[in-house]
């Protein structure tokens, strides 16, 4: 069409374009560093099935017509691709054609209809993307002049697209009924009998003559190219970054366990005190792929549907969360960079007065703001629960939760500010190795007379039962703890007890940032059960169960652990103990986030349920991998809940909505959130808490 | 101004204690800073941050008191002090007395603060005493401190018919009361720098007297055997028909209980 114009736009909007990239990835690369360049395999499945097969998008239920709005567009663009690659090769010469994508070849048609009906599709979907924000307005949605930009951006390229082709449809029309061969080459014209939606476009245009159809044909295709190239470059200014972030974003997620574990930190480097190191007190302490999930954030709210913090009226909004930590970090982008130059250079440097001098220039370019107090809120930073329901629903994998935990230590360790309540059961812990700071010698009592060995009697065992703080102090968990001991002896198993030996395992004063008791707890427990030996554990606590699965491996403990409603399915198949049905009346299940969530168990639990009982299992609304926590998780159940609604409430009252008779639990906490939602409620009559140990060892049979 | 507080090291009374031929059973024990005393140096300490006090911390026997002492300089307190003396093994709260007013005197102090009590002894006698030997005013299970000047305190207590207000003038001793505010909890930072700091170490001899002269050899009493409390046994549950459940308890009361 006009090489010159077509080479002049294209070279300013790359150079454009280029300079912002490189900035940012600049700015990623200044970052705390993050090892994610392993299995390239797994990582690429990743990629394929949550970002191009958009699984998150399109997989949940709750969000499926926004779901598959999206990944139409998303699939469109990637068909595209191929047609702008075209379109571009048009302004050098027209009539351009890819090699593989000409008329001679079926791949060239197939390619014309998919790309043409996508572009319908697309085209429909905006106007959909438009409609929803502007008149369904769903909640979680946050309406922005950008949003809106961008959804009239898309429609432009697809309208401006298909009138450019319909144009053309008509000219080739014109000419071949004058005999001539349009761009005098034979082979235009049959390629529009693939392409239905052009053909509309096209007869939209009909009454037009020759030159009004060259016009147009000029005046969409610069319009599209020139609506294409400025996308691209307003598209790393904001939350539409993701569109071309998200899919690294998905590539470098984390494999194995669901999020970034906590990381263990050198509490005895002197240095890292000094320099306030340890924890997330700076915005230039984010790993770079922290610094990516923040560029990726779409800011479409999922996170903030199902957070239990947010539901109930808490500060934590994540999306926000996200955004002020981006703007903090685009606002420090150029100290960042300097700052990482001179901490390179200060680690080559060997001349120490030099070294103060780089040293007190590095300190002059930390952020003027608190990150928490100033960019994030105190109470938005300690109303997560840590149960991870954004992480699961986040389409682009954002890790919430590790930043969240890191920002505490920061907060615990550098600050030491923190919610004080949190100070008896950490006194708890530091004295007696429980939260509850009962006597440490009390914490077999609850087996007085069940005839249960602790290790130290006889460690010649197979399994080890760790019973837990809640299991051990709290009067109505012992009741399972008892249970489960009554299944396990009925089973034959061979297990033990630690007893006064056992020591919470750390995970709610890791949650909450003191990691100097965690390493205490931890170190303590490992060394006990490294022992004795210990192999196979069973617990009935799921915070212990990750803690002790996931976290101790960092520091010497490797055991295989299992929660028990697992055992006790394993227990049921192997026929090792028979059940009758004995619950009356309906049953459901409240999933404990650091079960399912973080586990993957969801299987179990249910099966077992449906032995046990006599009427219906209920599913509650929110369950499974969209559980909604009881609000005990990340130290919250050690915490005052002031602010709102409590979670509890909210989640009981979906349970009482289930209208069942008993709700089942896997996890100590939950029990007694749960419970004493329904004292609130006024419905422990009606409605029994159970924990699954207790459902199994009343139907014994 | 210059305060001087007290801590004990006493033995964690969440703790089942268990009694074996008059003597308590060390195994399975563990020892930590007297519940009262923390409050005493959360006092010291908000004093200081308040007026930039001087904070001194002195503590009696124990052993090794390294870990208490270091929990207190993570509070805040500036400088430790710990007697340790052979001679002081079956002190009782008067030698306790004679040991505190020595450090007192060679440190022009204003203020003493002590905790009211000690949780394993519960005998709340010592900082009475000390202000006793010394002279001074003493005000005891204090719940509140205000200051008034350098040489005035405004004093609540918790009196028998209700709260007191006492203006005292230093030098004072103060005992106080677990209700007067909530200790902190050391941080990490405070209790890694407190790894650094001294911990002054004397025996009697060290203090400028000796056993004999604080009276070692006859103190005013003495432990002569420990027993072990009697266990609580449970309640009993009544149900059923009010008038029934009232009769039965009735002479549940008169024969077996034999109260009424």
């Amino acid at each position: 069409m006009n090489p010159y114009l077509m080479s002049f736009l294209i070279l300013v909007a790359l150079a454009v374009f280029a300079r912002t990239m490189t900035g940012r990835i600049k700015l990623l690369m200044a970052l705390e560093p993050a090892d994610r360049f392993n299995r390239i395999k797994d990582r690429l499945v990743n990629l394929v099935v949550i970002a191009i097969g958009q699984k998150r998008l399109v997989g949940r239920a709750r969000e499926r017509s926004s779901g598959i709005m999206h990944a139409f567009i998303f699939w469109g663009f990637c068909v595209l691709l191929i047609r702008s690659l075209m379109l571009y090769g048009e302004g050098f010469q027209e009539g351009f054609r890819l090699p593989v994508f000409g008329h001679e070849n079926l791949l060239g048609y197939l390619y014309l209809v998919v790309k043409d009906i996508m572009e319908g599709i697309v085209l429909v979907m905006v106007l959909y993307a438009i409609y929803r924000r502007a008149v369904i307005k769903p909640k979680r949605l946050h309406n922005s002049f950008e949003a809106y930009l961008v959804l009239a951006m898309i429609g432009i390229l697809m309208i401006s697209d298909l009138l450019y082709d319909g144009a053309r449809c008509n000219l080739v029309n014109i000419y071949h009924a004058a005999g001539i061969s349009y761009l005098n080459h034979p082979g235009y014209g049959p390629e529009f009998a693939w392409t239905p939606v052009a053909r509309a476009a096209a007869s939209l245009i009909g009454g037009l003559g020759q030159p009004a159809l060259d016009g147009l044909m000029q005046a969409m295709f610069w319009l599209h190219i020139c609506t294409q190239l400025t996308f691209l470059n307003i598209l790393p200014l904001g939350k539409h970054f993701h569109v071309i972030t998200a899919l690294p974003n998905v590539f470098f997620k984390s494999l194995d366990y669901p999020h970034d574990k906590p990381k263990l930190l050198d509490l005895e480097d002197e240095d890292a005190w000094e320099n306030e190191t340890l924890g997330l007190n700076h915005i230039h302490q984010l790993t770079w792929k922290q610094g990516l999930d923040l560029y990726t954030c779409t800011e479409c709210g999922r996170c903030k549907d199902v957070c239990p913090a947010y539901v109930t009226d808490k500060p934590l909004n994540l999306f926000e969360f996200n955004d002020h930590l981006k703007h903090e970090l685009l606002e420090n982008a150029d100290n960042i960079i300097k700052r990482a130059e001179l901490v390179r250079q200060l680690e080559q440097c060997r001349d120490q007065q030099e070294a103060e001098k780089i040293k007190e220039k590095i300190s002059g370019l930390n952020s003027q703001k608190q990150l928490v107090g100033e960019v994030i809120g105190e109470d938005t930073l300690w109303a997560c629960t840590t149960c991870r329901a954004c992480e699961e629903v986040c389409p682009v994998t954002i890790e919430h939760v590790p930043r969240i935990i890191a920002m505490r230590q920061g907060q615990v360790l550098m600050a030491e500010a923190y919610p004080k309540e949190l100070n008896p059961a950490l006194k708890g812990l530091e004295r007696n190795g429980n939260p509850w700071g009962i006597g440490y010698d009390k914490r077999a009592d609850w087996a007085e007379g069940l005839e249960v060995k602790t290790m130290a009697e006889d460690s010649d065992v197979e399994y080890l039962f760790w019973v837990g703080c809640a299991g051990s102090f709290d009067d109505r968990s012992k009741k399972v703890s008892k249970a489960l001991a009554q299944i396990l002896q009925k089973a034959g198993v061979s297990f033990a007890i630690l007893g006064t030996e056992e020591k919470c395992t750390g995970d709610f004063a890791r949650k909450a940032g003191n990691e100097m008791l965690y390493q205490m707890m931890a170190q303590e427990n490992i060394e006990t059960l490294n022992n004795y030996g210990v192999k196979k554990i069973i617990t009935a606590c799921p915070h212990c169960l990750n803690t002790l699965k996931h976290e101790y491996p960092q520091m010497g403990g490797n055991y295989e652990v299992i929660h028990h409603s697992q055992f006790i399915a394993r227990l049921i198949s192997e026929g090792r103990i028979r059940l009758k049905p004995s619950v009356s009346g309906a049953l459901t299940y409240h999933d404990p986030c650091y079960l399912g969530r973080y586990n993957n168990v969801f299987d179990q639990p249910r099966s077992i349920l449906k032995d046990v009982c006599q009427g219906s299992f209920k599913e509650l609304e929110r369950c499974g991998q969209e559980s909604f926590c009881c609000g005990a998780g990340g130290g919250r159940m050690w915490m005052e809940e002031n602010i709102g609604k409590r979670i509890n409430l909210e989640r009981t009252e979906e349970i009482v909505r289930q209208q069942v008779s008993s709700v089942a639990v896997g996890c100590p906490f939950c029990l007694t959130m749960i419970e004493d939602g329904m004292k609130e409620l006024e419905k422990e009559e009606e409605i029994r808490t159970l924990d699954i140990a207790e459902l199994v060892a009343m139907s014994l049979a | 101004m210059k305060i001087l507080t007290t801590v004990k090291k006493v033995v964690d009374v969440e703790l089942n204690i268990h009694v074996k031929d008059g003597a308590i059973v060390e195994d399975g024990l563990q020892y930590v800073i007297n519940a009262w005393d923390e409050n005493a140096v959360e006092t010291t300490v908000q004093l200081k941050e308040q007026t930039g006090a001087e904070t001194t911390l002195v503590s009696i026997g124990g052993g090794d008191n390294t870990d208490i002492i270091r929990r207190c300089y993570a509070m805040g307190i500036e400088r430790g002090i710990h007697i340790e003396d052979p001679a002081l093994d079956k002190a009782d709260s008067f030698i306790y007395a004679r040991v505190l007013q020595k450090v007192f005197e060679q440190g022009d102090y204003d203020l003493v603060i002590t905790g009211k009590q000690a949780q394993d002894t519960d005998n709340g006698q010592t900082g009475i005493i000390l202000a006793e030997y010394l002279g001074l005013p003493c005000v005891s299970n204090v719940i509140g401190v205000e200051v008034i000047d350098d040489k005035h305190l405004k004093v609540s207590r918790a009196g028998d018919a209700g709260t007191e207000i006492v203006e005292v003038e230093l030098p004072a001793v103060i005992t106080v009361d677990v209700s007067i505010n909530e200790p902190r909890l050391p941080q990490m930072r405070g209790l890694m720098m407190a790894k650094k700091k001294k911990i002054e170490v004397m025996d009697l001899a060290a203090l400028g007297t000796s056993a004999e002269e604080i009276g070692c050899a006859a103190p005013k009493s003495e432990v002569i055997e420990f027993m072990e409390s009697e266990k609580r046994s449970g309640g009993r549950k009544f149900e059923g028909d009010p008038a029934e459940v009232t009769a039965q308890v009735v002479e549940l009361l008169a024969s077996e209980a034999k109260v009424i």
